[in-house]
Formats: C-alpha cells, structure tokens, sequence
C-alpha cells in the first residue's frame, strides 16, 4: 500500500531542492563577475589618450580612471601566438603557436607546440568557463584554427561571431590577407556565414554582436564571458565613409613632432620616466621634417585612418559600456583591455601582394589595388601606416610588431571592474604577461584549472593570477626572481626584473644576445653585454631553461632572416648626421620660407 | 639589392599626379565643354587646340551658330580651330582662372531661294539661292574665372591632395573683342563686328570619391550672352536680345585617365532685330551629345565629343563634332620629372 503522504513529501522536495537550486545560481550569480575582454588588433602602446596619445579615446580614458592601468604588460610579438596563450594560460610553444601557423619552418611543421593552432594539450579558458556555469561568447577575431573542431564553437564559446583568420578587409567584400584562401572565413555559433550584410563594418559588427549576445543570454542570470576581439587597428586601415576624415591634416606636422609630443604627455602622466632612454628613430626612416610637406600629408593621411579606426573602436566599446550599465550589469563586469601585440611597422600589403607575376599579387589585383590619396581607407584600398608611425605608437620602444624588442611586445592594459582598487592609478611595479589573463579571469570565476579536460591530460596554466594584485594585497604577481621569455622567428628574449636580453636579426638586432636595463633605457638603446657579462650570462641561461621547458625549436626560415636585405637603407639624413648647420637649424617653416616663399605656394 | 621603401616612394609619385587630375581647356567658341571648370594648381598652365566641325541646316528659321551668326533658311558648314591659353592662379584668395581664345577656320553657307529680303547680300538678288563662304580670323575672347564657393585656394600639392569638393559655385566673364574678319557685304563672317559678352554662373556638384579612375560631377551652368549692335550688317543695325544658354553636364570616370560624359546644351532667346524691326523667332535650341576624355601622359589630354540638337525648334538640324588636344604642366612638376629622370 502506498503511504499517501508520499507524493507530498515527493512534492516538498522538490520544490526544497528547487528553491536551494535557484538560491546556488543567485548566490553564485551575485559573487562571481561577467568579466569582458576585450582585445585590440595592432594598436600601439602609446596611442590610448590614457597612455600618452593624442587620439580621442574617451572611453578608455574614463575605463583607466575608474580601474588600473599598467606599464610593463606583456604580449607575444603576433596576433596568433599572443591568443594562444591569451586562451590557455600558458606558453605559446605549448599551446601550439611556437609558430605562426602561416609560418611554420620545415623543421617546426608537425612538432608538438607546432600544430598552429590552439592544440589540444590545453584547455581554453572559456571552455573551463562555459563547463563552469558561465555564459561564453566571443565576438572578433579567433586566429587559433579553421577546422570544426578547432573555432570558437568548439573550444568553448556557447556564441560567437568570428573571423577565423588573421585579417583582411573590414567590410562586406571580406578578402583575405592569405591568397590562398581569397575570402575571410566567418563563423556564426559554429556555423559558416555564407555572406556579409552590404554594410558591415567589423568594428562595428563585433560590438552590435557582443550586445546581442549578452542580451539573449541574460535571461537564466549566468554570469557572462565577453571575449571581444577587435580587428581594428590592424590593417588594411579602413573606416566607414563618414569617419574617413576625422583626423584630416591632425598628422601633417610629420611623426618626429607627435612622437616628441606623445613622450612628453606619457613622461607627464609618470608612464615614461623623465630620463629614460627612448629608441631612436629606425635608421631607415627619414626625418619627418626632410619630408616635403605634399610627403608628409600622405603619410599623415595613413596615420589619420589609423587613428580614426582607434577613436572608432573607442566609441564602439562605450556602446557596450552603455549597454551593461542599461541593464544593469556594468558595475558586476570586470573589464579588461589589451592590445594583442605591438604596431604594425612591417610592410603587410607588400607580403601579401607579393610580386607581379605571382598569385599574390593577383589577389592584391582583385581586391586592392586602389591607393589614391582621397581613396585610402575605402573598400577596395590596403593602406598601412608605415613603419614611422608604429614607431609614434610605440614609443618609447625599439621596432614594433613581429620582433620581441619592447616595441613588438609592450602593450596597454587597462583593467577595471567590481574587486579592482586603486581607481585610476598606474602601476609600474607589476611585470604582467597575457598568459596571466586566464589563470586571473578563471580565479574571478572561482574556477580550479584541471590536470585533465575531456578525459585528456592538459598542460598546466604558465600564467599567474593577478587577483591578490587587482584586490591591491600585491603589487605584482611575480618575484623578482621571476621572468618571461619569447621566442618568434627566432628573434628572442627574456626579462627578468630590470633586466632584459635580446637576440634579434641584423639589421635591427646584432644576431647575438644584447642586453639593455629597461628601466632605465627601455628603448633597448644602451647594450651593456660588455659591462655586466656575468648578467647576461644569466638570463642566457634562464633564455635555455626556457627552450627546455617550452619546447621551443628555432626555426630553420624566418620570414626576418632577411631582413637586412629587405629593409630599405640607411637615409642619407639622420638627426645628427651630416651635423646641422645653417639654415638646417632654422625652423621648418622658416627653411621654406627661405628657399622660396614657403610652404602655401611652392609646395 | 635593397629595397626602397614603398611608404616614401608612393608619395612622390602620386604628388606628381595630383598637380593634375584636373587641369581643364575651356572653350568658348559654343560651349564650355566638361569639366571646363575644375580647378587646377595654381600656375598650372593650359595649351588647348581644338576642331570642331559645325553642320546646319535650318527651314523657316533663325538660328544660332558657332560665332552668333544668324542665317535663316540655309545650310552651313563650318570648319573652326580654336586656340586656347589658360593660367590657374589665386585671386582675391579664390582659385581662379584666366583664359584665352583664338579662333579661326571658315564657313560655307548654301542659302534658299526662300531667303528674307533682310538677309540678302547686296550681290544676290532675292528668290535665288546662293553660296557663300567666309574664312580667317575670328573674334577672339577673354574670360576670367573665379570660385565664389567650395573650393579653398589651390596654391600648393598639399592643397591639392586636401582637396575633395562636393559643391562649387563659380562665376565668369567672357568678353569677345570685335577684330575678327569681318566683311559688310556678306551674309556670314567670321567676326561680328560687334563687342559681345557672357555672364556665367558655374555650378558644380562631386559626388563618389574625389580620387582619380572614380570622379564623377554634375555640371550646370546657367549663362546669358550679351551683344552690341552690329550697326553694319548687309547697311543695316543688326541688334540682339540677350540669349539664354544652360549647359549641362554629367561626367563619371571609367578609369584613372579615361572619363566620359553626357553633355546638354539648351540656348533661348536672342531675338533678332534689323533696323529696329523684329525679324523670326527667338532661339530655341537644345543639343544632346557625349563626350569622351583620354588622358595619354601626366600632361596631355585627348578629348573628342559629338552633339546634335534633339528638342527645340523643329525646323534645325544641326550637329557638332570636336577634337580636342589640352597640354597642361606646373614648372615644379616639371622640374620634379627633370630631377627624377636624372641627368
């Protein structure tokens, strides 16, 4: 006989086990942060207003002042190789980047670390994430593999809206960069996009897909990981019609006069020290006032797109700013912002057209060949900014993107949000990399990284947490006795404390080790393997247990192992060479004035 | 072998090209032609020599040709070159231009024996029909340019590469000076023999992007012809009222150096009148045509374009086919080629 209190009892269970349920979710909803990452494509260190730029972020600047920002943050050199450790937490030679895919050397192709994309040895972090009870999306750019099992739909995000590879153009027309494949694969929630809507604008399109995102997925009350991840600034420099001339004429003075500009403000705002020793100015690069004025509109037309997509991406990230806090979730959100390497200062569109005659160049033919001045930043156009400007964008550094001198691998990092102290200020003590961002964000979420995932063994996380150093307990995450290293295209690198050594390829590096002291020279100007060789011995030591514990294998080809050979020469006039007499110490203006009645009417 | 380095190498080569994306050779003799008022450098220098080649043929009717004749009932032919000078410069702080028309060539006339009495040269007698021809010089003109509106001073490159007009207003004075060959005794004439003038108001709008291979315009200009008396016509005082002209044009790039264009010519009133009496109609004349523009070197361009009046009076068959040479150059970019091209 069956005891007719049962389905009573049967009913105030569950009912019990709901309402303690639902108080779990709401508990946990309540202590654990939606945290927002948000990445961008090639921007400069020193472009932020809250680093020193002159370009309009208002955002970032506001973001800055309400959380930390930081000075010694660091990337890998390349978009790829940085979101690989971005994603697993831990070294990009272990988590299948020692190498830029497109870029594997024969001796690198199929090694473990090698896979060129986000290899199976690691757990992403919003795979731990989403098994964690949060909501996952991605918006933006993935470069971490193109095969089903290998795009953000499988490696954790619930939603995204991706471009799989790693640039081309930023509207509808979609080319490539790699000839190989002409258009840029999206995916949609795991799943081809088969055509871009007439107006799509990537920046633009990533920010109303983020908002669309959290806007379908807040209805269980999840906390939500946002990995948005621009494509902007990297080139080609594009910009929607009416934003094409934001920055008309801003840069016509020539990039000596901003970058002075720019090393002032951040000196003034104590991200630079005073005395510090800023890079010189690449040897091949003119001065900008040798430049003729007609010259240096042209290239400050480059720098005005550039500057333009920054402001753009600024205003794209206050509408998502203004979306949480419309719902209600700005002040739950930890938000963290980055660059994913340095400025780009190489010559992309010459490597991607290649040579008349060859598939490249004929891709470049169909799709952009145009490079009229009024043209540049429209669909159809690659314009780039040169190495002279990624040199503004990173100053104080030597060289820019691709190498793993500071001015490939120092990038701004803005972190704010519930828990963060010390609104506003900069913290210079803290050596950060981006391989801490997963173990920090996993920490937020109270999230163990497992030993295994999936029934698989999986690496453990390099990074180290930075929520004792955001909660103001420390103020760094590391030891002076703890350091980083990197390694791309054989260009390589460690730091410890002050201290930094380098190996990079003539003619911008020596092809041995170099060693600086970055803090007081962090333009990697003053070698002082002659004065301190017991130090440099040292980190070359450390640069080997690095090799050892990463696995890291030297490429035999490099797309820098000719360098020499492909950089233009020397300019004939550099700032002290020939010495400058006469009318060369005038001022610029005055120069023309004197050969014949100035700039208005002679040039 | 080093590379140099495509960044500073472009700019060059694109300065030398912006000094002349848009030189221009106005012409004077019917219409101002497309893109006649696009502005140039200052101290760019336009050389244009042109053919044109003018059938008529009119019943019934007063009509309007190449250099304000009227010859009612007959067909012509005109065969005319033109010479042109022009000079972009700054004046009052406005881009502007100054420019100059020779002409010169003839024109064989086949009257009706239908022709009116006032018509008649004093060698013909009127019911019969007759031939007639003039050739040599014929008035030349002047006419100064200058921008009212959307175009700052053109002075330098820089100003050149800042430059992306949507709207531009213009105004311009033409003046023709009576010394063209002129004889009383015959119907048409190369000259006039009377001071005649046209007030022009050059309206433009850019649309697209204002970078070569992707240019487009819409040309209007409304003008008004004035003349003197001719107080020598066949003995008697040829007066005429104004005539009204509205020139159109709709000019589209198909390449960095190639441009085409719909073109539209409507020409009213310019009533006739001899010895104080009114003699047939006003003017109503609208021509259609196209016009295609090569530019084969940084300097020269090639241009030709063909018009047939397609509303208006019935009665007036006319056409106008032309060929254009315009040669324009800057010293500095010529001495920038000179530099370039080493010794």
């Amino acid at each position: 006989m069956v005891n007719k209190s049962f389905p009573l009892v049967i009913t105030t269970m569950l009912v019990l086990s709901l309402t303690i349920g639902a108080m779990q979710v709401n508990a946990q909803t309540q202590s654990r942060p939606n945290i927002l990452l948000i990445v961008a494509d090639d921007l400069g260190y020193s472009d932020l207003g809250s680093y020193g730029g002159e370009i309009r972020t208002p955002v970032l600047d506001t973001l800055a002042q309400q959380g930390m920002r930081y000075t010694d943050f660091y990337v890998s050199p390349t978009c790829s190789v940085t979101r690989s450790m971005l994603m697993s937490g831990t070294d990009n030679h272990v988590a299948g980047l020692g190498n830029m895919g497109e870029l594997n050397a024969p001796n690198q192709i199929g090694k473990p670390g090698y896979e060129g994309v986000l290899n199976k040895r690691v757990a992403s972090v919003a795979e731990l994430l989403q098994d964690n009870g949060y909501h996952t999306y991605m918006a933006g750019k993935w470069h971490l593999g193109l095969k089903p099992g290998q795009i953000p739909h499988a490696r954790g995000f619930e939603r995204d809206f991706s471009t799989l590879v790693g640039g081309g153009s930023h509207f509808d027309d979609g080319w490539n960069l790699e000839w190989q494949m002409p258009k840029m694969p999206y995916t949609e929630d795991g799943r081809p996009v088969k055509k871009l809507p007439k107006d799509f604008y990537s920046t633009k399109a990533y920010t109303d897909k983020t908002i669309q995102f959290i806007e379908e997925g807040r209805k269980d009350n999840k906390p939500f990981f946002a990995y948005l991840a621009y494509t902007a600034p990297h080139g080609p420099l594009h910009l929607p019609d009416d934003w094409l001339r934001r920055y008309k004429n801003r840069y016509d003075e020539g990039w000596d006069g901003i970058r002075q500009q720019r090393l002032a403000r951040m000196q003034d705002l104590g991200i630079v020290d005073k005395d510090a020793n800023a890079a010189d100015r690449l040897s091949f690069l003119p001065r900008s006032t040798a430049l003729v004025p007609a010259a240096r509109v042209m290239q400050g037309r480059k720098m005005e797109l550039y500057a333009g997509m920054v402001e753009y991406m600024d205003d794209q990230i206050g509408r998502v700013f203004e979306y949480l806090k419309e719902i209600g979730e700005y002040d739950n959100t930890i938000v963290i912002f980055i660059s994913d390497n340095g400025a780009e200062g190489n010559d992309l569109r010459a490597m991607v057209a290649g040579r008349p005659g060859t598939m490249g160049f004929l891709h470049g033919m169909n799709n952009f060949a145009e490079n009229g001045h009024n043209s540049l930043g429209r669909k159809g156009t690659y314009a780039e900014y040169g190495p002279a400007w990624a040199q503004v964008s990173m100053v104080p550094f030597r060289i820019y993107k691709g190498w793993v001198s500071e001015g490939g691998i120092r990038s701004p990092l803005i972190i704010s949000g519930p828990g963060v102290k010390g609104a506003g200020e900069l913290n210079k003590k803290a050596m950060l990399h981006v391989m801490d961002i997963a173990p920090t964000v996993l920490e937020l979420a109270g999230i163990q990284h497992p030993d295994n995932y999936k029934g698989r063994e999986i690496e453990p996380m390099q990074g180290k947490s930075w929520v004792g150093m955001l909660a103001g307990e420390t103020q760094s995450p590391r030891t002076a006795d703890d350091w980083l290293g990197w390694e791309l295209f054989g260009n390589r690198a460690i730091r410890q404390g002050d201290w930094k050594i380098t190996w990079l390829y003539e003619p911008l590096g020596t092809e041995d080790w170099q060693l600086f002291n970055l803090v007081e020279d962090p333009g990697e100007q003053q070698d002082l393997s002659n004065e301190l060789p017991d130090k440099r011995q040292k980190l070359i030591a450390l640069w080997n247990e690095y090799v050892k514990t990463n696995g890291v294998i030297i490429g035999a080809r490099s797309p820098f192992e000719q360098a020499g050979k492909q950089l233009p020469t020397r300019v004939p006039e550099y700032d002290n060479y020939p010495p400058v007499r006469g009318l060369e110490a005038l001022p610029y203006e005055k120069l023309l004035e004197l050969m014949g009645g100035g700039s208005e009417d002679k040039e | 072998m080093k590379s140099t380095n495509r960044h500073f190498l472009i700019p060059a080569i694109l300065a030398t090209t912006a000094v002349f994306f848009s030189f221009s050779g106005k012409i004077h003799a019917v219409d101002d032609g497309a893109r006649a008022y696009w502005k140039g450098r200052d101290g760019t220098t336009v050389v244009s020599f042109q053919y044109l080649n003018l059938n008529m043929q009119a019943n019934d009717a007063k009509q309007f040709a190449p250099n304000q004749y009227i010859y009612p009932n007959a067909d012509t032919e005109a065969n005319i070159m033109v010479a042109s000078w022009a000079r972009h410069m700054t004046l009052f702080n406005r881009p502007s231009s100054l420019s100059v028309n020779l002409v010169a060539g003839s024109v064989d006339l086949d009257a009706s024996a239908s022709l009116e009495g006032q018509f008649v040269p004093p060698d013909q007698t009127a019911g019969t029909a007759f031939s007639q021809s003039s050739s040599g010089y014929a008035d030349p003109s002047v006419q100064l340019d200058i921008n009212l509106a959307g175009t700052t001073p053109l002075r330098s490159t820089v100003d050149l590469l800042n430059y992306e007009p949507t709207w531009t207003v213009d105004a311009a004075v033409m003046l023709g000076v009576p010394i063209g060959e002129y004889d009383e005794d015959k119907l048409v004439n190369m000259g006039l023999n009377r001071w005649y003038g046209r007030l022009a108001l050059p309206i433009k709008y850019h649309f697209g992007v204002f970078s070569p291979g992707y240019m487009s315009s819409f040309e209007i200009t409304p003008s008004v012809w004035i003349f003197d008396e001719n107080d020598d016509f066949l003995g008697q005082d040829l007066e005429n009222d104004p005539l009204w002209q509205l020139e159109a044009h709709l000019t589209q790039d198909f390449t960095p150096t190639f441009f085409g264009s719909l073109d539209l010519l409507y020409r009213s009133g310019f009533q006739s009148e001899i010895d104080g009496t009114d003699v047939g109609d006003d003017v109503d004349i609208g021509d259609f045509g196209f016009t295609l523009n090569f530019q084969s070197t940084d300097n020269l361009m090639i241009r030709t374009s063909y018009s047939s009046n397609v509303f208006g009076d019935s009665d007036i068959d006319n056409s106008l086919l032309r060929i254009q040479f315009v040669y324009a150059w800057h010293p500095l970019t010529e001495n920038q080629k000179k530099l370039s091209e080493g010794h």
